[in-house]
């Protein structure tokens, strides 16, 4: 039996991008917490994952374009985008949720700490990223009326979206390996692999446009 | 995923065995104990210290709930206010899990305050002093509802209900810096010293006026949460001069056979409920009658309330009970009604845990097997402490008060009278002396310190650290716990094992106390503190052994009875002009004759 | 073994600064708190409850034998 080329590309995302990421989640060795707890933070782990999977569901990603029109493409990277948006924009919360239903600092104390610990790296980063997230997904929504208003080319919105990604996620990656209560050394190379290599595609693409246009290309 | 249970699995035995040689220190090492005599491998800079020297008017030491109300109503009387806390704020010693509080409430209570007070006293054997039985109980609503102003009542933690009151006065507060000196000067107080845990420097107070608010201690002892409490207050006045009291008595706590040190389990989720509001109710609890059920014959198995205990373990004699105190059965309201109130979101009510404020009610874990001496070397609360010479929560040296804990105030006598009086009584004397403080610091000029009295002082705090070798301070408090938690010398006495244990303490006092090295600030703090624990342990041998009587939770099996006759007195201490300890008689509702 | 893990630190040191005993302390390099006195941990989790992202996990044995009464 033959498998549909399109088939294997979700099964190829589903393995990279959902199995092996809670694969690494059960393998670590952080402490086993309540349902809840861990529920939330494979949801997290999940997110992210899902995240950098945004970088390769692009037109700048050939090797999907074979299979996918682009507006098909298109919608998936806007639902995905939803999906993550949402949950790290709760992920403070998040963190600090499951201290509704047990004894100890009081969940709104907990965010006051939490989001007020500029002392730590990790932190001022998770809220830069927090930031940057707000932006990216602000922009993105209303990309057409952005257009429109500085009446500049859709090109350059992509390009702005694209950078913005990358600083974005390298931020955010940066913010998970610093404070992850799951990011031990495996998911840190998993995280570094998709971000890099996701990055580094974005990146070489446009490179390769830019100098096209100028006439440069060998 | 890691399993916690994989490391550490050394028992007693092997442990004993791996003491001596070569390999038993390295394994002692990997497990957190360092060994005894050893070089020290100090990394502290001593010639780098940034010392830092304050001045105020009171300084507050200890910041449970004492300290809280020192401060704020010092403060509130007009009086320049520092606090200083070896802990954090509403986070050490034992208020952190003290969850019921007291209140007489005139309108609801069945007995009038001298009905309470005498309630009490009948129920302490004479052993408590009425004036301040009754003036816990007066002040008590007032207390209570302040408490509740600044969100007590509705907080698990009380680092953030207590910071209230002490942020809106904008009084100074340091944390994480152990006291180990007062200073005197001119026969008063002048302040105090200690170290900080985390910056190697020595901290002085130059004040008019201290009120200890340093709880009381035991000795280091597992299943309590009292381990950061080694009767520093107690000590520290004990060799300025000051006369303490109570080291007789025993607070009578069992533990929980498996994992007796895990405090937190052994008191089935108490820790993690908020505080509430007890009435009255007096009682005769938490003496040492376990102890003595299981001295006599074994670990008592049977389970339920000490009488019904005895009979089911058919021992005979042991500690008196006065007539009528000797419930047999649970107090109104079930075992519920012991915790004050129900527990949060409706769960199973803790069924036999440790009540709030530590005291009263039945012993924790009876639905298991009990061990003994889960709160060892500690008194019955507001028992020991400095001798107070009035109704103020004043000591025997001009100057310096104490309150709570860290005050022998008889409060509730030399057993436990009343459900969650502990904490109320540590709120109302810590509001009774900061104002009698703010009074004598307005007619007190700021005493001059000496620089000869300060320099012996700084050297004698960072002795420890300049050891080139010495002791190590866990090994010691091993050592004396070995001496002195075993029943058969700290609850069930007789003459012979405690003079024994009293030629191991002296030797500890000695020969090792003089010897005690430290690497960091953090080991001058356990130096600190097994000093502390072998000056309380010697106190507590020595009124033990002055005590030929048993009463309440001092129990001696050479005098099983209770003796009227001589015994209608407390036992002070005091440390003479050469540098001796000192013990003599007070006799129950008097004050202490002033030299 | 007491204290038994960090893991997720933020490094607010709400717990160094709740733990009555000083257990903890923050590593000067990684800016989190890191076990460092555990055989003097009392096990009375105040460090857990405290801390606001529930980063500390605690076993309820001792690192160092136990001296009880009787039992």
């Amino acid at each position: 039996m033959q498998i549909h080329p399109k088939k294997i590309v979700i099964i190829n995302a589903l393995l990279i991008f959902i199995a092996l990421p809670a694969l690494l989640f059960a393998l670590g060795n952080a402490p086993a917490r309540s349902l809840l707890k861990d529920s939330l933070s494979l949801l997290t782990v999940l997110a992210f994952s899902f995240m950098l999977q945004q970088l390769f569901l692009t037109r700048n990603f050939k090797g999907i374009q074979a299979y996918y029109k682009l507006s098909q493409l298109s919608n998936i990277h806007k639902y995905i985008g939803y999906f993550v948006v949402t949950v790290f924009l709760f992920h403070p919360v998040l963190l600090v949720m499951p201290r509704f239903f047990e004894a100890g600092v009081k969940p709104l104390d907990a965010l006051i700490t939490l989001l007020t610990t500029f002392q730590s790296l990790g932190v001022v980063l998770g809220l830069i990223a927090w930031g940057l997230m707000l932006l990216l997904g602000m922009t993105a929504i209303f990309r057409y009326k952005l257009v429109q208003k500085l009446g500049i080319k859709y090109k350059a919105w992509r390009l702005f979206h694209g950078a913005l990604s990358v600083l974005f996620i390298s931020i955010a990656s940066w913010h998970a390996i610093e404070l992850g209560r799951h990011v031990d050394t495996l998911m840190a190379s998993f995280i570094m692999v998709f971000a890099v290599s996701g990055a580094v595609l974005l990146v070489k693409q446009y490179v390769l446009t830019t100098e096209k246009r100028t006439g440069v290309t060998s | 995923m890691s399993n916690p249970e994989d490391n550490h699995g050394l028992s007693r035995r092997q442990f004993l065995g791996l003491t001596g040689g070569v390999a038993g220190m390295a394994a002692l090492v990997s497990m957190g104990i360092p060994p005894g005599w050893a070089d020290n491998t100090t990394a502290v800079d001593l010639q780098k210290r940034a010392d830092k020297a304050y001045e105020t008017d009171v300084l507050v030491i200890g910041g449970g709930m004492a300290g809280l109300f020192a401060a704020v109503k010092a403060h509130d009387a007009g009086a320049k206010v520092m606090m200083i806390s070896k802990g954090r704020l509403g986070a050490s010693g034992q208020t952190p899990f003290a969850k019921g509080m007291f209140a007489y409430d005139e309108k609801t209570a069945k007995m009038s305050l001298d009905e309470f007070t005498a309630a009490v006293s009948r129920s302490a054997l004479g052993t408590n002093n009425p004036v301040y039985t009754r003036q816990m109980a007066e002040h008590s609503q007032a207390r209570v509802n302040e408490l509740k102003e600044w969100g007590f009542f509705d907080s698990v933690l009380y680092n953030k209900p207590f910071s209230k009151p002490i942020t809106e006065r904008n009084i100074p507060l340091i944390e994480r810096v152990m006291i180990t000196h007062l200073i005197k000067e001119n026969g008063k107080i002048a302040g105090a010293a200690g170290f900080s845990l985390d910056a190697e420097q020595v901290i002085t107070f130059h004040a008019k006026s201290v009120i200890l608010c340093t709880g009381a201690g035991g000795f280091k002892p597992n299943g309590f949460p009292i381990c950061d409490l080694t009767h520093d207050g107690t000590v520290m006045a004990y060799h300025i001069g000051a006369k303490v009291t109570g080291k007789e008595w025993n607070d009578g706590h069992p533990g929980q056979a498996d994992n007796a040190a895990a405090c937190f389990d052994g008191w089935h989720g108490m820790f993690e409920r908020k505080p509430d509001v007890t009435g009255v109710e007096i009682r005769h609890d938490l003496g040492v009658d376990l102890n003595y059920i299981a001295y006599i014959n074994g670990n008592p198995l049977e389970g339920g309330p000490p009488p019904e205990l005895m009979r089911k373990n058919k021992v005979k004699g042991g500690p008196y009970k006065p007539e009528g105190f000797d419930h047999s059965s649970p107090p109104p309201g079930g075992e519920a009604g012991l915790a004050g109130g129900p527990p949060p979101r409706g769960e199973e009510p803790p069924r036999h845990g440790p009540p709030p404020g530590g005291e009263g009610g039945l012993p924790p874990g009876m639905s298991q097997t009990p061990v003994g001496g889960s709160s060892a070397g500690m008194a019955i609360h507001k028992s020991e402490g400095l001798v107070p010479i009035n109704d103020q929560c004043e000591s025997t040296i001009p100057g310096l008060y104490a309150a709570g804990d860290a005050l022998g105030s008889y409060m509730a006598g030399a057993i436990y009278t009343q459900i969650g009086s502990s904490l109320t009584g540590s709120a109302v004397q810590g509001a009774i002396a900061a104002q009698a403080a703010a009074r004598y610091c307005q007619n007190t000029p700021m005493p001059t310190l000496s620089a000869a009295t300060l320099s012996t002082i700084k050297a004698e705090i960072l002795a420890p650290l300049k050891r080139k070798a010495g002791y190590g301070p866990a090994w010691v408090t091993q050592t004396l716990q070995g001496v002195m938690i075993p029943n058969f010398v700290l609850y069930i006495k007789k003459e012979s094992m405690l003079k024994a244990a009293l030629a191991y303490i002296e030797e500890l006092r000695d020969h090792h106390m003089p010897m005690l090295r430290a690497a960091d600030m953090h080991e001058l703090r356990l130096a600190h503190e097994t000093a502390n624990m072998i000056i309380s342990a010697e106190m507590k041998l020595k009124a033990s052994l002055m005590r030929t009587e048993s009463r309440c939770s001092h129990y001696r099996l050479d005098y099983p009875e209770l003796d009227n006759q001589n015994w209608q007195a407390w036992i002070n201490i005091h440390k003479d002009a050469e540098g001796n300890m000192q013990l003599e008689k007070q006799p129950f509702g008097s004050w202490p004759t002033q030299a | 073994m007491s204290i038994h893990s960090i893991n997720g630190c933020i490094g607010c040191e709400e717990c160094i600064k709740s733990c009555p005993t000083d257990v903890i302390r923050l590593d000067p390099k990684t800016k989190k708190a890191v076990i460092k006195y555990v055989a003097d941990c009392q096990i009375c989790h105040l460090c857990r409850l405290y801390c606001p992202v529930d980063a500390i996990i605690i076993a309820p044995e001792k690192t160092i034998p136990v001296i009880v009464s009787w039992g």
